[in-house]
């Protein structure tokens, strides 16, 4: 690009390089160098110093500092509903111990793939996968029910709303309408039922390589205890949360037309709500999920330098996205698909969104990365948004680090002795099995 | 002769009748007894690609394993002091933090013998199987080894010696004889080579080796249809051996990926203890 062509646009390719930067330290630390990377301090501490020259650059242009201290309120409301479903899905115990066979085992992944778009795909995951392992535990090949649950409960399933799955709620942040999402049922439908036969099939086929017969319930729950749930309060604070998002989507521009304004509204009502659930589970039934707060302060503790660094390449992108010669849906999903397989989905999903910002608007200045809404009910952004979406949340499940709560699932299997596969191995498995997939669902939806 | 016995403790059943094998051969010879656990804390730590939030679920996860592995060790070195105790044998226990197979390794070098369990897991809580720490250990040690399937019998009163004329068959009756396991037992030479001459002359070889050691054998050439290692399990288990003495790992590592190996097979296959001389 000439320097002339260069100095037209606003944000320079310096600004873009820290969130590259992160997003790369972000994927090889915990692999190099786990013990500094263990620490919180030292999250911070890399993502504060990564994100001060993006600071220093927003605070040297016009309107720069009225965009951080949008970013930070947008942070605010992004952590504070991880942090709500959090801490509501944490206070749901499933006791009882059914017996794991084909059909049982099924049935937890469709119940997960249905609440995965409630209560999000790491409260679903953390929700089902200790019952499905307890009622699994006397069976030898566990590894097939460990992969087709992060397959579909911790990514595919959590599409239907913009509390299923963190990139869903940053565009419903950035304008893009509650019930938007319910127009990907049909990828969401075929993606989650096709893998959820193939996982009947393995897992018929692994039963029989068992013995064939249902296994003696474990010993950590009698066989004659039913299935039951406790903390059920906590489904009334779960509606809670679903009701203020969806209001503060559909009604909140009309009841409170000041945006600041009704953002801090809901991170108001999402912090009662999270604490109404925190002081009235019982200590029980927290000790039993082995409830911690270190996941969700990590969470946002990252995700500080994530959205600090963010600024830059989401107006880079907007700028140039009619340059960069990705402008087909099939491309937009390929690849969002790709970066969210290998890095986190969420800051994924805004990358690409604003590209399609840039794309769909040829440069005339109608569309923003700012408000997604518009691109949600543009001619050829809505397709584009679609492809973004579908990408970026199915393909989350290609590696353990494409999505939050994969690592969580494979750690907790490891604890009961599931044997999991590499991260190459596991890879293996996606490449076999959700590759041709996406290539299926590509071809028909985009 | 030999002084000191290491044994490799684990929860398997095969390393239960290592740990039997070992107090045999030390109440025979006089010789000093050490149980090894390793907890292998640097597997279980090793780094992993983790997802944001994940870093805190690999921490318990980890502290999970470790404490199990803790526990683990505990119970194998309390399992080994009774079993030590009830045939009144003094035996020294040692617990090592470090990599399961360059710990073991190590440890094996300061002794004249080690006795390990044949399916032993020193993963078990990362793996359903662990051949990579026994094939770590068998591929470098220079001291002989005996591996032990759980079925091993703890008292030998016949051993087949397996030789195909390598010189790691060599180091083998050397090893074997010179440790003074091979007094009093009743031995047997056996080889396996489709030219029948080939393997009576190596087999000759072999007891002549052996009368030079002071050691009488019996000549056993095998002709069969079956792979080399099922055929001298066959004549072990026919001649009613206990034990089997071989040089292991005598090829190179490449062809062993590539075609192989008759160690790998027969360690994978034998109900009776190994020998093994690097």
């Amino acid at each position: 690009m000439s320097r002339a062509a260069e100095a037209v646009f606003a944000t320079p390719v310096w600004a873009v390089l820290p969130f590259a930067a992160y997003l790369l330290l972000i994927a090889l630390l915990p692999l190099f160098f786990g013990r500094f990377w263990e620490s919180n301090r030292n999250k911070l501490l890399l993502g504060l110093l990564l994100g001060a020259p993006v600071i220093a650059h927003l605070l040297g242009r016009p309107g720069g500092g009225a965009l951080l201290a949008q970013t930070a309120l947008e942070y605010v409301s992004f952590i504070a509903l991880l942090g709500a479903l959090f801490v509501i899905s944490g206070g749901i115990y499933l006791r009882g111990s059914p017996t794991g066979t084909p059909a049982v085992n099924t049935a937890f992944m469709v119940a997960g793939a249905l609440l995965a778009s409630v209560v999000g795909t790491t409260g679903a995951s953390a929700l089902l996968i200790r019952p499905m392992l307890r009622a699994n535990e006397r069976r030898k090949h566990l590894t097939h029910l460990v992969v087709f649950f992060i397959f579909t409960v911790s990514n595919g399933a959590g599409m239907l709303t913009p509390l299923g799955d963190p990139p869903l709620f940053l565009g419903f942040l950035r304008g893009v309408p509650f019930t938007w999402t319910l127009r990907l049922a049909a990828p969401w439908a075929m993606v989650n039922g096709i893998l959820l036969l193939l996982f009947a099939l393995f897992d018929v086929r692994a039963f029989r390589r068992d013995g064939g017969h249902a296994p003696l319930p474990g010993p950590s729950a009698p066989a004659k205890e039913p299935l039951r749930i406790e903390g059920s309060l906590n489904i009334v604070w779960l509606a809670g949360i679903v009701l203020t998002v969806f209001a503060c989507g559909t009604w909140g521009p009309t009841l409170l037309p000041n945006a600041h304004l009704r953002c801090v509204a809901q991170v108001v009502v999402m912090v009662a709500l999270a604490a109404a659930s925190y002081r009235t589970t019982a200590r029980a039934i927290h000790d039993a999920n082995r409830f911690s707060w270190a996941p969700i302060v990590e969470v946002g503790v990252v995700f500080v330098g994530i959205f600090i660094t963010m600024v830059p390449a989401l107006s880079f992108l907007e700028e140039r996205g009619a340059t960069l010669g990705v402008t087909q849906p099939w491309q937009f999903f390929w690849a969002a698909g790709a970066l969210s397989s290998v890095l986190d989905n969420a800051p994924t999903y805004l990358t690409f969104a604003s590209l399609a910002t840039g794309v769909a608007d040829h440069g005339a200045g109608l569309l923003s990365a700012a408000n997604l809404g518009m691109l949600a009910v543009h001619p050829t952004g809505e397709q584009l948004l679609a492809a973004v979406a579908c990408g970026s949340v199915f393909m989350g499940a290609n590696t353990y680090i494409g999505n939050g709560p994969n690592f969580m699932v494979k750690a907790i299997a490891e604890q009961h002795h599931v044997h999991m596969p590499s991260f190459f191995g596991y890879t293996l498995w996606s490449a076999a099995i959700l590759l041709p997939l996406f290539g299926l669902v590509s071809r028909i939806f985009f | 002769m030999i002084k000191d016995v290491l044994v490799c403790l684990e929860s398997s059943a095969s390393t239960e009748a290592a740990a039997k094998t070992a107090l045999q051969i030390v109440k025979a010879q006089g010789a000093q007894l050490c149980g090894l656990a390793v907890i292998d804390e640097p597997n279980i730590r090793a780094g992993a690609a983790t997802s944001i939030g994940g870093a805190s679920f690999k921490h318990e996860r980890d502290e999970a394993l470790l404490a199990e592995a803790r526990a683990n060790a505990a119970k194998c070195l309390g399992a080994f002091d009774r079993l030590c105790r009830a045939a009144n044998v003094v035996a020294e226990t040692r617990q090592i933090i470090g990599k399961a197979g360059s710990s073991i390794l190590r440890e094996m070098q300061a002794f004249d013998l080690s006795v390990m369990g044949r399916d032993a897991n020193f993963h078990f809580e990362t793996e359903d199987e662990d051949p990579a720490t026994r094939s770590y250990v068998l591929h470098r040690s220079k001291k002989p080894t005996i591996l032990v399937p759980a079925a091993g019998q703890p008292v030998w009163k016949r051993v087949v010696i397996a030789y195909d004329g390598s010189s790691a068959a060599k180091r083998a009756i050397a090893s074997f004889t010179d440790s003074g396991l091979a007094r009093d037992l009743e031995l047997h030479v056996a080889t396996v080579d489709d030219d029948g001459a080939t393997a009576w002359e190596m087999a000759d070889r072999a007891v002549a080796e052996l009368k030079q050691r002071g050691f009488e054998a019996a000549l056993h050439n095998i002709v069969s249809v079956e792979t080399i290692p099922v055929a001298l399990l066959e004549t072990a288990v026919k001649l009613g051996a206990d034990a089997m003495v071989m040089g292991a790992y005598a090829g190179y590592r490449l062809v062993e990926r590539v075609w192989g190996s008759v160690t790998t097979d027969l360690i994978d296959k034998t109900t009776i203890s190994l020998f093994l001389q690097h």
